[in-house]
Order: C-alpha cells, then sequence, then structure tokens
C-alpha cells in the first residue's frame, strides 16, 4: 500500500491543475490579499491560516477528483484484477490525500513567514501545520465521496462548488467580522470555519474550543458516511 | 443448435507443459477455469446464458463471437467483476475473487484507457509488485515490445503502444492465467504480428491464456481451441479444423435462372440459403444430392461447390451474419 501511496501522490503532484490551483493560487491570493489595502499584522497571520486552509481544503478534495478520473479510465477496475485489497486502494487514496494537503499548508504558512513577516513561536508554526494537517480529513473524505458517486466532469463542478462555497462561507478568505450577523452565526456551523479556527487559536495563543473540534467532528462524521455509502454503491461497478 | 463439437482437451493435459513447477499453491486437479450454468442479466437483456465451459491448465483458449455476443460479460464474470445471477465461476477450484488475490490472474481489459500521468516503467513496476511472484519488469516490458517506451508517460503513447503497454500490466505478475479482452482491437498489422508472437511464448512458458476476439483468423491461428459465442450461448466449441466439419459440409453457389429461387431450399442437403447479387449460396450437408436435384430442375449455370470455410461454420452455427473478417 505503500508503494501505492507513493505512486498517487507522484501522480497528483504531476497535475499541473493540482500545482496551480490547489497551491499556487491560495499562495497568490494571500499575498494579494494582506498586502492590498490596510497593512494589518493580525489580519496577514488570519489570512494565512485562512489560506493555507482554503488550500488545504481544495487539495483534499482534489483526490476525489483522482478517483473520479480512476474510475473513467479504468484504473480502478485494473487494481480491482491485482491481488490487491479494495480497502487497501481506498485507505491508499485516503493517505494520498493526507500527503497531498501538505504542500498547500506549507506553501501559504511559507509566504507568510518569509514574505508576510508573520511571527510566530516555533511550537505555533508546528501546531498550526498540524493541526491543518490533521483538519483536513473531513475534505479528504468529502472529495472521496464524490468521486465515487460522480463522473470525473461533474465531481471537478461539485468539487469547485464545495471548495468555493465552503471557503467564502466559513470566511477562509474574508474575515467572518465583515459578514452580516445572521451570515456570522451560520459560518460557525460550517466545517471550513472551524477548520480555519484550530490554527487561528493557536496563532492567538490558545488552544482551540472545544465547540470547534465538536463541530469539526460531527462533519467529520457526515463526510465519513457520505464516502462510505458512495464507495459501496460504486465498488461494483468500477 | 445444429452442430455441437465438444472436443476433448485431455491432449493438452497430457503435454508435459501443464501447471509450472513453482506454483505448489495451485490445485493441480482443478481446472484453470470452470463455467457452471452461469446466467447473468443486466436489466431484461440476458448477457450469458448458461454458460458451461472448462479450460485446462496450459490451454490457449480463444473466446469467438460477433460485438454484444458477450464475450465481454463472460470476461468480467470470469474475473471476478461481476457476480452470476445463477451459476457459478471458479478460478483454479476457488471463488475468482479468491484466486485474483493469490496472485494468479492477470488481464487485460477491454474499455481501459491509459493511466494519466504515469510513466509505463512505473506502471509495470507498480503492478509487478502486487504480485507474489512476478516476472523481472524488464522482461514484462520486453515480452509486450515497450522496452524502449519505459520512461514514456502512458497517456502520451500511441493507440497501439498503449495496447502493449496494457499487455505488460497483464503479463508482469507472472500470473497461472492471463484473460485478454479483444487484445488486439486498436493494433495495426505489424504491432498484431508482434503481439501474438509475445502472446504464444508466454503460452509456451504453461501459461494458461484466455482471449476473446472477434476475428475468426485469429482465434483459428492463436488459439488450441476456439469457443464460439453468441447471444449469450456457447455455440460450438472445438479445433478451428473439427469447427470448420461441424458446420456442414460445402457451399453450392450457382447464377439465379429463370426458375428462381422458390422452393431450394427444400432440396436434399440444403440447411440454408443465400443470394448475393445474381448468385444463389447453398449451404448443404450433402452436396451431391443438392447438385443432382438442382440438376433435375435444370438450375445450373456457373455451378460451384466449394467446402466450407471457417466464416461459413460461423455463419452455421450462430444462424447469422459472421464476425469481420481480415
Amino acid at each position: 500500500m505503500f508503494d501505492y501511496v507513493r505512486l498517487e501522490v507522484r501522480r497528483t503532484l504531476r497535475d499541473t491543475g493540482f500545482v496551480i490551483g490547489g497551491v499556487a493560487m491560495p499562495v497568490m491570493m494571500y499575498l494579494l490579499f494582506t498586502n492590498l489595502g490596510t497593512d494589518d499584522g493580525s489580519w496577514r497571520t488570519a489570512s494565512m491560516v485562512g489560506m493555507a486552509a482554503y488550500g488545504a481544503v481544495g487539495s483534499a478534495l482534489n483526490t476525489g477528483g483522482g478517483v473520479a478520473e480512476d474510475k473513467a479510465v479504468g484504473w480502478l477496475r485494473q487494481l480491482r484484477i491485482t491481488p490487491m485489497l479494495p480497502r487497501e486502494v481506498v485507505l491508499g487514496r485516503a493517505l494520498t490525500g493526507a500527503v497531498t494537503v501538505l504542500p498547500a499548508i506549507g506553501a501559504v504558512l511559507a509566504a507568510g513567514g518569509l514574505v508576510n513577516g508573520v511571527r510566530l513561536d516555533v511550537w505555533q508554526w508546528a501546531a498550526i501545520a498540524l493541526l491543518l494537517w490533521l483538519g483536513s480529513l473531513p475534505f479528504t473524505l468529502l472529495g472521496l465521496g464524490t468521486g465515487y458517486r460522480l463522473t470525473a466532469q461533474a465531481t471537478g463542478v461539485v468539487n469547485m462548488l464545495c471548495n468555493l462555497g465552503l471557503s467564502v462561507l466559513g470566511g477562509l478568505w474574508f474575515p467572518v467580522a465583515l459578514f452580516p450577523g445572521w451570515l456570522r452565526s451560520l459560518s460557525s456551523f460550517t466545517p471550513t470555519n472551524r477548520f480555519a479556527e484550530l490554527g487561528t487559536a493557536v496563532a492567538d495563543g490558545h488552544a482551540p474550543a472545544l465547540a470547534a473540534v465538536l463541530v469539526l467532528a460531527a462533519w467529520l462524521l457526515v463526510f465519513g458516511s457520505y464516502a462510505v455509502v458512495s464507495y459501496r454503491r460504486a465498488a461494483q461497478t468500477v | 443448435m445444429k452442430h455441437m463439437t465438444r472436443m476433448t482437451y485431455m491432449t493438452h493435459m497430457t503435454q508435459p507443459t501443464a501447471t509450472r513447477a513453482r506454483d505448489p499453491e495451485i490445485p493441480a486437479a482443478a481446472p484453470a477455469v470452470t463455467f457452471t450454468g452461469v446466467v447473468k442479466r443486466f436489466g431484461d437483456v440476458t448477457a450469458v446464458d448458461g454458460v458451461g465451459l472448462e479450460i485446462a491448465h496450459g490451454e490457449t483458449v480463444a473466446l469467438l463471437g460477433r460485438n454484444g455476443a458477450g464475450k465481454s460479460t463472460t470476461v468480467s464474470l470470469l474475473l471476478g467483476l461481476d457476480e452470476p445471477d445463477t451459476g457459478r465461476v471458479a478460478l483454479f477450484g476457488n471463488a475468482p475473487e479468491n484466486s485474483v488475490r493469490r496472485g494468479l490472474v492477470g488481464a487485460m481489459l477491454q474499455e481501459a484507457r491509459p493511466v494519466p500521468r504515469i510513466t509505463v516503467g512505473e506502471l509495470v513496476t507498480f503492478v509487478a509488485g502486487r504480485y507474489p511472484a512476478p516476472m523481472p519488469v524488464e522482461r514484462a516490458l520486453d515480452l509486450a515490445g515497450v522496452t524502449e517506451l519505459a520512461d514514456r508517460r502512458v497517456d502520451r503513447l500511441s493507440g497501439g503502444q498503449a495496447q502493449r503497454v496494457r499487455f505488460a500490466v497483464a503479463l508482469a505478475g507472472d500470473p497461472a492465467l492471463v484473460v485478454l479482452d479483444e487484445p488486439t482491437a486498436a493494433l495495426d498489422v505489424e504491432a498484431r504480428h508482434a503481439f501474438w508472437q509475445a502472446m504464444r511464448a508466454y503460452a509456451r512458458r504453461g501459461h494458461t491464456v484466455l482471449f476473446s476476439t472477434h476475428y475468426l483468423e485469429e482465434a483459428d491461428a492463436h488459439a488450441d481451441r476456439i469457443v464460439i459465442i453468441d447471444r449469450g450461448r456457447i455455440v460450438a466449441e472445438g479445433t478451428g479444423e473439427e469447427l470448420r466439419q461441424a458446420a456442414c459440409g460445402s457451399l453450392v453457389s450457382f447464377d439465379v435462372t429463370a426458375t428462381g429461387t422458390e422452393g431450394l431450399t427444400r432440396l436434399p442437403g440444403v440447411v440454408s440459403l443465400e443470394v448475393r447479387g445474381n448468385r444463389v449460396r447453398l449451404r448443404t450437408e450433402d452436396s451431391d444430392a443438392t447438385v443432382l436435384a438442382l440438376a433435375e430442375r435444370d438450375a445450373i449455370r456457373g455451378l460451384q461447390v466449394s467446402p466450407a470455410s471457417l466464416d461459413d461454420a460461423f455463419l452455421a452455427l450462430t444462424g447469422s451474419a459472421a464476425p469481420e473478417v481480415r
């Protein structure tokens, strides 16, 4: 299975669309959004976490795009007639997602530290990276669920809508403080908002609130079930 | 159905090639492939309709039929990608999934497109690594004739090259049974020739090979035994020669005369009638009797009597148009 993860990571990193959309875009948007207009130090840090989260969400969803593509070209079917077990393939794909979210997180944090002069303690950098990495799991499962369920084209569209919708609504692009009250309370129930909160809490020097962990855990359950149901339905037809 | 040749393939089993010594886990007693009364329906369509089939170790068998005859469904059932509605499929005496997990099976699927963003070498190495006792990757590449493509990306190859890569993928694990679904569909003449050479080299090492095709000549030239499938049923099996004989003796053809074609099918020996242009073609089991009866009708103009070809055999056995012939 290690071989499989390595192979799929390699294939993902060779995808120009992934490198531009999943890694370069969040970095560019981060630098743009934080260097136009006000020069606010706290926004540079908050946006760094937000954009790293946005990049991680996009990369995690992209795993589902990969599955849909593999389904379409018959690669999943070919794997079924090798000695590999079906669960090894699914698990391998999820682990691939866990690896391919790292470039986006690393790149945006690096841009924050090196270009925008964000200053945090070493433990904060490490904790933010770790929490964003772990917190991306629900989104990988969401992507897998869609990828197993829909065609490659439909998966691309759904992933993009999920990515943009959840990112904007969750306050990854713009501070939630700018939202009207009702939208702010809606936002606090989105997985993306709570995902970013894991990082912003650490940047503020304290542990994430229990509510954030609970909301994210609930979404983990929802997206996990979605992935399992989609996979079961697709397993016989790939 | 008209003619059934049940060829005994004991001859193949007694040949010294049988199973390879280093596969002790293969139960020597069980045939490589067994289908028992297998039925598979998709909605109202019965794709496979009561297929019984046995393939011995070391045999090379062609599954011949027109497009839509049930070949691909049969292959899917054989590989465990689909489950039969009724009946049983076994590979080496076990459920297909089981034999697949043990690395006894390699396959080249028909509808597969190239895997994106991966090189030929990476792909074959990866697949070989899944099997318990693969052949060296260089050997798989060499057998399939893709050694010089090892560093090229699979999604940037020509159709024929991609097809050969898929063959390398099927062989990479050195499986005891190789299943090839329409393996030469995208190949030009030269590539096809090279492909069959590689396939025969692999089969000669004691491997069991099943390939599906809708080309009679390929089945005749490269298989020990041909299994003809039509409308989901096996209508005949045997060597090309046996099928030719079984499919009824000869073809009597002559120019259409003033008496017309009325009543010709009732002449002695006649099995079927076909009119092509101004020629009447009668398939007959007794050409002498047929010709004599024609002479009585004074219907003989430009008479020709010829033995049935494999095409004709196929036609007679499936009772419909012959598959493409190249």
